[in-house]
């Protein structure tokens, strides 16, 4: 209108008596323009810039995807579920939009008695517009907060993680934190390993992460843990533990270690465990110990592979070796000159030290770093420790060396030994995922040859058949176990106790075509009854046998009663048409 | 003429009120059936979630165990002892020489109630 107008008054503008007016007119539609103008322009940057933005100013929206930041689940090889996600309802406030506070205060007492009534009013009196009230409630209580009808209340639904077969596999879950960070186990390695699903975390609002499948066998975990929990009253023991290893992919099928801790209950990481303490305390993987005995088996494989010794050979064991003023001597003696493989049967200190020698304590201690001792453990966990070995031996640490004193490694670093002395000789880091015989080939070091194997083989099986495993093989009858015992005296107050003895038993099966690995410890065990021992074979032996008696059908094993295969065990030389 | 105009603007921009005012009340509507539906979709992901873990703590060995444990002497249940696993090929095959009157024998003794494979472990 005003344009038609100053259209219309321009010719009028000469008439000079309208002059004055027709400017101040024209003034005035002109500044009507500019604010207009400007007017419009504002709108036009405000849509410009709305449609820009995105928006997710809301406090809601951010705290929902902070909150159920979900957890892949976690599987055991066969897809039972060993670790997932459930969504429980967590109670909030926002105080800015609350009317009678202190009426809120107790009436969410009277649903949640255990709020503190001084730290709730302190809490709803911040003028915030987000405060958590309560996290992971039940549906019932969520309900009944509901019905209350208080103003300025509400729920968000968290995830919440849930370990359904409870305590069975705490060591190697470990557990979350209520803003479901892992703390321990897999779940913190989870977290620390992958930056990805870190970002993911944040990310994944009710879209479900790929679940994750580990190498536990959850039938094989359960039967190891009943087992332990068996031997722990059955021997009077402080404390048990136990792994097993795949020895063809290096993958760990079952771990346990007792006391242990329930992961769905905060309290029992920080609680004591049917009274005893360090249950968060991994033997497996945390835990190095002198392993006794069982060192025989790592002596022997590092002779026989450097050709030091040949089974055929003789040690002459009639009299303990002096070192000074110590005399290292037999604890079964024969005192009499005996073969290698008589040496290992009757687990003869003094044979074990002399076979070590004759290999040179040089060449002994470059194979304990060829056979892994020395490297850290490759599993996935957090909780790991590096072996205590001596860099270079002595005389002395050389020769107690030989039958496993004076140096600690870890069980899992001897089940992974075990495992490449049976296997053909390949070392395989153990893990926790799943891997495949064709990834663990590209990962496999040669430690020794296939020879070496198939003797260490059947001395484990000579030991299981006539030595100190007699009692895992009666248990595990027609598996076929071998193994090899290790009676460790525990130091206590720095000097070796005589009556505290940590009973280590290492294991394969079966071991014609062997497929599975194993260490057991029983700590500090008794007698069972007054016609058993307190040594490793009456304990950790019974147990190896109970759990291979156990798993072995689960696994595909096919038990076997036929003598011809302990014969066809037995190396070329040591057969009597060899002899003849 | 401006008249007309002024007067056409108006009704068009009454036309236009309208409009927007209904898509604006009608999108709340979508909004909040989209809300609604959100919350009940969030419930049953819920409820799902919950029904999985059920059956994850249903399916575990050490739940399953006890409940054995339990019924073992009413069911007679046992561990499998290594020497009731055979394979197929611990079987002996058949002999060629089948007798058909001796099997006809055995089975006419089968009917008749007599047992004779069953005197033969019994004896032993």
């Amino acid at each position: 209108m005003a344009m038609t107008a100053s259209d219309e008054m321009a010719p009028i503008a000469l008439d000079g008596g309208r002059k004055a007016r027709g400017k101040l007119t024209h003034t005035r539609i002109r500044l009507m323009m500019l604010v207009l103008l400007t007017a419009f322009g504002l709108v036009g940057m405000r849509l410009f810039q709305l449609g820009n933005t995105v928006v997710d100013s809301s406090i809601e929206g951010q705290a929902r995807d902070a909150i159920t930041a979900t957890r892949p689940a976690i599987l055991d090889r066969n897809g039972i579920e060993m670790a997932g996600d459930i969504r429980v309802p967590s109670l909030y406030a926002e105080p800015n939009r609350m009317v009678d506070k202190n009426e809120a205060v107790s009436e969410l007492r009277s649903v949640l008695p255990d709020l503190d009534a001084k730290w709730l009013k302190g809490r709803l009196d911040r003028d915030k517009g987000f405060v958590w009230i309560a996290r992971e409630l039940t549906p019932q209580q969520r309900d009944r907060i509901l019905t209350l009808g208080i103003p300025g209340l509400d729920f968000l639904t968290e995830s919440k993680r849930f370990y359904p077969g409870g305590s069975e596999a705490s060591h190697i879950l470990g557990m979350v934190n209520i803003d479901n960070q892992g703390i321990a186990g897999i779940e913190a390695r989870m977290d620390r390993d992958d930056v990805a699903l870190l970002q993911n975390l944040g990310f994944a609002r009710g879209r479900d992460l790929a679940p994750v499948s580990l190498s536990i066998d959850m039938r094989v975990q359960h039967a190891m843990r009943e087992v332990l929990l068996d031997a722990l009253s059955r021997y009077k023991a402080a404390d048990a533990a136990a792994v097993m290893l795949d020895v063809h992919t290096g993958e760990v099928v079952g771990l346990v270690s007792l006391p242990d801790f329930d992961p769905n209950d905060p309290r029992t990481f920080n609680d004591l465990w049917m009274g005893k303490k360090n249950q968060r305390f991994n033997r497996i993987t945390l835990g190095r110990y002198e392993l006794g005995s069982t060192f025989k088996t790592i002596t022997f494989a590092a002779a026989l592979d450097a050709g030091a010794i040949k089974m055929t050979d003789s040690f002459d064991a009639r009299f303990g070796i002096k070192f000074g003023r110590y005399t290292i001597d037999d604890f079964h003696g024969k005192h009499r000159i005996l073969t290698v493989p008589e040496i290992y049967k009757y687990s003869s200190n003094v044979g074990a030290i002399k076979i070590m020698q004759t290999l040179g304590k040089d060449n002994y201690r470059a194979f304990l770093t060829r056979i892994g001792f020395d490297d850290p453990l490759a599993i996935e966990l957090p909780e790991t420790i590096r072996s205590d070995i001596p860099k270079t031996f002595s005389d002395v640490v050389a020769a107690t060396a030989a039958f496993g004193h004076g140096l600690s490694v870890t069980p899992l670093h001897m089940a992974s030994a075990m495992a490449a002395l049976v296997n053909g000789g390949t070392l395989l880091p153990a893990t926790l995922y799943k891997r495949s015989p064709a990834q663990a080939a590209s990962l496999g070091k040669k430690v020794v040859s296939e020879a070496t194997s198939e003797r260490i083989r059947y001395l484990l099986r000579l030991n299981a058949l006539a030595g100190s495993g007699t009692h895992a093989n009666k248990l595990a009858d027609g598996y076929r176990v071998g193994g090899k015992t290790g009676t460790a005296e525990k130091v206590i107050n720095g000097r070796y106790s005589s009556t505290h003895n940590l009973d280590v038993f290492a294991s394969a099966f079966p071991i014609d075509a062997p497929r599975y690995a194993m260490v057991v410890l029983v700590d500090d065990a008794k007698p069972e009854n007054e016609h058993s021992g307190d040594t490793a074979g009456w304990n950790a032996g019974e147990a190896t046998g109970r759990i291979v008696h156990r798993v072995a059908p689960l696994l595909g094993i096919a038990p076997s009663f036929d003598d011809q295969l302990d014969s066809a065990l037995v190396p070329p030389e040591l057969r009597s048409d060899a002899r003849e | 003429m401006i008249r007309w105009l002024n007067l056409g603007l108006l009704v068009a921009s009454a036309v236009a009120l309208v409009g927007v005012y209904g898509v604006k009340f009608h999108s709340e509507g979508t909004a909040a059936e989209r809300a609604a539906l959100e919350r009940q979709i969030g419930e049953q992901q819920r409820q799902l979630s919950m029904l999985k873990a059920d059956w994850a703590v249903l399916v575990q060995p050490g739940h399953i165990e006890p409940i054995i444990q339990r019924h073992a002497e009413a069911l007679g249940l046992q561990t499998v002892s290594p020497k009731q696993i055979k394979s197929f090929d611990d079987l002996p095959m058949r002999p060629d020489d089948l007798d058909p009157a001796a099997l006809t024998q055995f089975l006419n003794a089968i009917e008749s109630g007599v047992d004779p494979i069953a005197a033969l472990i019994e004896a032993n």
